[in-house]
């Protein structure tokens, strides 16, 4: 019934519309305006030239009611750079897009048929064509060029620091698997075969190699500030993407393909924290948690590449500790992935993990499930 | 519609001998089906185009509705829909895997289905011959089989929403390994929703060519006499580089997607490689799920280009009309179409800045990208130029061509951002994408669409839309466009294709902005029908062409005052365009307010010591 009644109203929402419109032209004809457009160009004129005001208006208003919400500042040095090269793209576009939307709509209006009954034939005037072109190939050429410099510093191999603290994420539908080498930051090698990669061992970690046996599965991502961290990642299944927001971290994880981010974090969960707090709109309180929003501030790793139906689940948090000392205390609570044998097996085989230790190995390996997933 | 009268043999194109034609001796009845369904005239088959494009517009309009209703109340529940969609909205609540399928086929559908084939198809097939002085394409039975295969990837496309696995669902592009293997534990609209979309695009990329390759014949062969490259109107310049392009680039898309169906249905490995499933390794050895994305992007760049081209041929022309003054520059027009043309062939891979891509290729197509920036900002330039001291006549064709403007400025500046690869870090799959091409590619070629409906239906039916409906759909149009897509901006950093945002911190803030996005989607849909009920309405009600004069049993009439070609043929849309000789050209299109007089149309001989412009 209320199905039938929205759907009727519609109908008749829609007839009285054309009503509307088809008497209007029906007097317009009865007056002999017909065809005439003098008078509806001057009133749409001023609809123009209203909208045009109002829009830059509701601009100006969207800045102050959306800018606060959005992700805050980079908490990585490189992200300083894009975010100061999008800013000055910013002031550029900015100019571009105030002088040629007003131009277009104050023409629409200055000029209509209403008001202006003579158009001037004008057909080309090479001079200032000449200068719509030179002026923005000369700012797209500095664009270009500051561009390019950042690019190429982000993605310096040689500059980097031979001692950065590595991380390994593969990612699988639909969760992130997280590795860290342990104690003596090396990693145990993978080997991608089917003798190593098994549901209790997806990552296929060669668990003869020694280095392998302090490695350990984490629950979150934990960087030192100011310490230079090398992702090293890649995916199992289908294609996902490694985006960390705050950090302006985003690299794709390619099944059967290495890929690699290299940043340094700047800011401390805590120092985000503290900086929020100055932040009037971050004092606001969550109605979920009852708390200053800023307080419950995390820095967050999400997927940005469609990997299925539970793409928008893919969440892990990211923690910045202030110095190693924090880091390895964190460490050293983390329990590694490798069972040691027990005292029966031969110490020189590989390790054989009995039914148990595969239990163990396989929750780790797969790395905690987000609950809120299907 | 009965003005469909047969005068012309069927078989006549081109070179027709005109005491044949006032002969009527070879006149042949033709059955329904030849002339309103397998029918070879550019008209009909426009108007195939344009009525399948309006209803997959309507259909790609109504999925964006339905999923903007999850993201803008993602914790309540619409009974509704479950009657509507079944079981994929159990209890009211739209599915996850029933989202991304609604959002891939919205994608698929408005890029391919109503913005290619709508839009190129419709007027490439009604400009074109009218135009250029022709009296019909090249081939007409390859033009009929352009439409025909349209329709049937159409079907394709359609029936796949009905299938048990559901529509294609990874995603407009079809990257693998999502849509790579046909697992549907992987991803549902992986199986068999995939293999159709599959078909359906190989369909669609046919009938793409087959329409293309007789764009360009006919403009290269079949111009009227006198009608040079440089007096063709710009419409007819950026129909025939649109087809050119999807010439060159479709049959890269079409290589790639045949090679994922040898991945999916033969087991090749194409572009797989090592992929574990639940901790099985799977056969697949040494493709590259890469390869994929250069191949779609290939066409995919260029494909936006299809997209906006027609529609800025469409805008420079109905500009120029309704301000009464030629377009600013048509030379460098000209030019910077051709320029666009040939850098958008060099910037696919901006698509892929962090597919861990070569760093110094990027730097290649970051050039490339903001290159392009050049041509597009001369044309912007040149468009306001021709509306400065024009005399503007604000009906609904020109408010539209004025949106497009607006809309192409508002939408293309965001990609100075997007192009630049360090600032794409960040920006990548986030919603300040999602605002930048649906205003730029999205909103803007609708726009360009709309001004050629509301300006070329006179010659599709003899009769106007009616105008204050047109303006009712502009300012919402105009007004809602912005609403939905402007304040997406300030969401950067929002992933695209989320299903909800609840699971994240950083994404969480902007649920009332989602809610207000999805008010305007919603409003700004219902005014879409106020179009397509004023358009259904006017074929039969409209208001009629005025007549300037009758001759031999035919009217004419120039309702907008306009010098091209199309204006010269009757009223009645009969075979062949012209009953008698087809009208010789003189002079440029753009002869408004010269010389004193309010137009001058193209086949008027230059008057006795006038000077043509060139």
């Amino acid at each position: 019934m209320v199905a039938f009644v929205t759907f009727a109203l519609i109908v008749l929402f829609f007839t009285i519309l054309v009503l509307i419109g088809k008497a209007n032209e029906l007097s317009e004809d009865l007056s002999g305006r017909g065809m005439n457009y003098d008078n509806k160009s001057k009133w749409n004129g001023y609809f123009l030239l209203a909208f045009i005001i109002l829009f830059f208006i509701s601009i100006v208003y969207q800045v102050k009611l959306l800018a606060p919400i959005m992700i805050p500042k980079s908490a990585s040095y490189h992200g300083d750079e894009t975010d100061r090269l999008f800013y000055v793209t910013l002031f550029f576009i900015s100019i571009v897009f105030v002088l040629t939307q007003a131009a277009l709509f104050y023409f629409g209006y200055r000029y209509n048929q209403g008001k202006n009954k003579v158009a001037y034939f004008y057909t080309h005037n090479n001079k200032l064509e000449v200068i719509w072109t030179v002026i923005p190939s000369i700012v797209l050429a500095v664009l270009v060029v500051m561009g390019m410099r950042t690019w190429f510093k982000i993605f310096d191999v040689e500059a980097r620091d031979p001692n950065a603290m590595v991380v390994e994420v593969t990612a699988k539908q639909f969760q992130w698997m997280v590795r860290y080498p342990g104690v003596d930051g090396k990693f145990g090698k993978r080997i991608i075969d089917k003798e190593h990669i098994t549901p209790t061992n997806e990552l296929g970690i060669n668990f003869d190699d020694p280095n392998s046996h302090d490695d350990f599965m984490a629950d979150k991502l934990v960087f030192i500030k100011n310490k230079p961290v090398l992702v090293k990642l890649g995916a199992q299944d289908v294609i996902h993407s490694f985006y960390l927001p705050h950090f302006r971290v985003k690299m794709d994880c390619v099944p059967g393909i290495p890929t690699q981010f290299y940043f340094v974090p700047k800011y401390t969960t805590e120092e985000m924290r503290e900086y929020l707090k100055t932040q009037p709109w971050w004092n606001t309180i969550n109605p979920e948690t009852g708390e200053p929003r800023w307080k419950t501030f995390k820095y967050e790793l999400a997927c940005t590449e469609v990997c299925g139906r539970s793409h928008y689940g893919m969440q892990k948090e990211v923690v910045v500790v202030k110095d190693s000392a924090e880091y390895m205390e964190w460490v050293r609570k983390q329990t590694p992935i490798y069972v040691a044998p027990t005292a029966a097996a031969d110490s020189t085989a590989a390790p054989k993990a009995d039914d148990k230790d595969k239990k163990v190995m396989s929750e780790l390996v797969g790395g905690t499930k987000n609950k809120s997933l299907k | 519609m009965s003005a469909e009268s047969t005068t012309i043999p069927a078989d006549v194109h081109g070179h027709v001998d005109t005491d044949h034609i006032h002969g009527h001796e070879h006149h042949h009845e033709q059955s329904w089906l030849e002339k309103y369904v397998f029918c070879q005239d550019h008209k009909t088959i426009a108007k195939q185009f344009l009525i399948t494009g309006i209803f997959w517009g309507i259909m790609g309009g109504m999925l964006s509705v339905l999923f903007r209703m999850q993201l803008g109340w993602p914790n309540e529940t619409f009974p509704f829909l479950e009657s509507f969609l079944g079981k994929w909205a159990e209890g009211g609540k739209i599915s996850n895997e029933f989202y991304l399928a609604m959002v891939t086929m919205h994608g698929t559908i408005l890029v391919f289905f109503v913005l290619t084939g709508g839009l190129s198809g419709t007027f490439a097939n009604l400009l074109i011959p009218y135009q250029i002085g022709a009296r019909d394409m090249a081939s007409g039975f390859i033009n009929m089989l352009s439409y025909w295969f349209f329709f049937s990837a159409s079907v394709v496309l359609f029936t796949s929403f009905f299938i048990q696995t559901g529509p294609a669902s990874g995603g407009w592009t079809a990257y693998p390994p999502l849509n790579g293997m046909r697992d549907i534990a992987i991803n549902k609209g992986s199986g068999l929703g995939f293999d159709m979309w599959a078909l359906a695009m190989s369909l669609f990329i046919v009938s793409s060519l087959t329409g293309g390759l007789n764009y360009v014949a006919t403009v290269l062969n079949l111009r009227t006499k006198g009608m040079s490259m440089m007096r063709m109107p710009l419409t007819v310049w950026a129909f025939m580089f649109t087809a050119v392009l999807g010439i060159l680039s479709f049959p890269a898309l079409l290589a790639g997607v045949v090679l994922l169906e040898f991945d999916r249905l033969l087991d090749t490995s194409f572009y797989l490689n090592n992929i574990v499933v639940n901790g099985h390794l799977l056969d697949y050895k040494g493709g590259s799920p890469i390869l994929f994305q250069h191949l779609f992007w290939f066409l995919g760049h260029p494909e936006v280009y299809i997209i906006i081209l027609p529609a800025m041929g469409i805008v420079s022309e109905v500009l120029s009309i309704h301000s009464r003054k030629p377009i600013f520059g048509y030379r460098a027009m000209v030019v910077s179409i051709m320029a666009i043309v040939i850098i958008s062939f060099l910037v696919w891979a901006h698509h892929m800045f962090v597919t861990g891509l070569n760093p110094n290729l990027a730097a290649v197509f970051v050039l490339f990208t903001l290159l392009i920036a050049v041509p597009s900002a001369i044309k912007v330039f040149n468009w306001i130029g021709t509306i400065w001291k024009g005399s503007l006549r604000l009906n609904p064709p020109m408010l539209f061509a004025m949106g497009f403007v607006s809309m192409f400025i508002s939408g293309g500046l965001t990609g100075l951002m997007l192009g630049n690869s360090p600032i794409d870090i960040q920006l990548h799959d986030t919603y300040f994408v999602v605002a930048h091409f649906h205003i730029v590619m999205g909103v803007a070629a609708f726009f360009g669409m709309f001004a050629g409906v509301y300006h070329w239906f006179p010659r599709f039916f003899g009769r106007f839309m009616n105008d204050t409906l047109g303006y009712i759909h502009f300012y919402i149009t105009l007004i809602g466009g912005y609403a939905i897509f402007f304040p997406m901006h300030f969401m950067t950093g929002l992933p695209r294709r989320y299903y909800t945002f609840a699971n994240f911190e950083t994404f969480n803030n902007f649920n009332f902005l989602t809610q207000f996005i999805s008010i305007a989607a919603i409003v700004v849909f219902l005014a879409q029908l106020v179009f397509v009920v004023n358009f259904f309405y006017s074929i039969f009600k409209g208001r009629k062409v005025d007549v300037l004069r009758t001759e031999d049993g035919y009217t004419y009439g120039n309702p907008w005052d306009a010098t091209t070609l199309e204006w010269t043929a009757p009223i009645e849309r009969i075979h062949g365009n012209w009953p008698g000789e087809i009208p010789s050209v003189h002079r440029w299109p753009y002869d408004y307010s010269a010389n004193g007089k309010p137009y001058t149309a193209q086949n008027v001989p230059l008057a006795p010591g006038e000077v043509e412009h060139k």
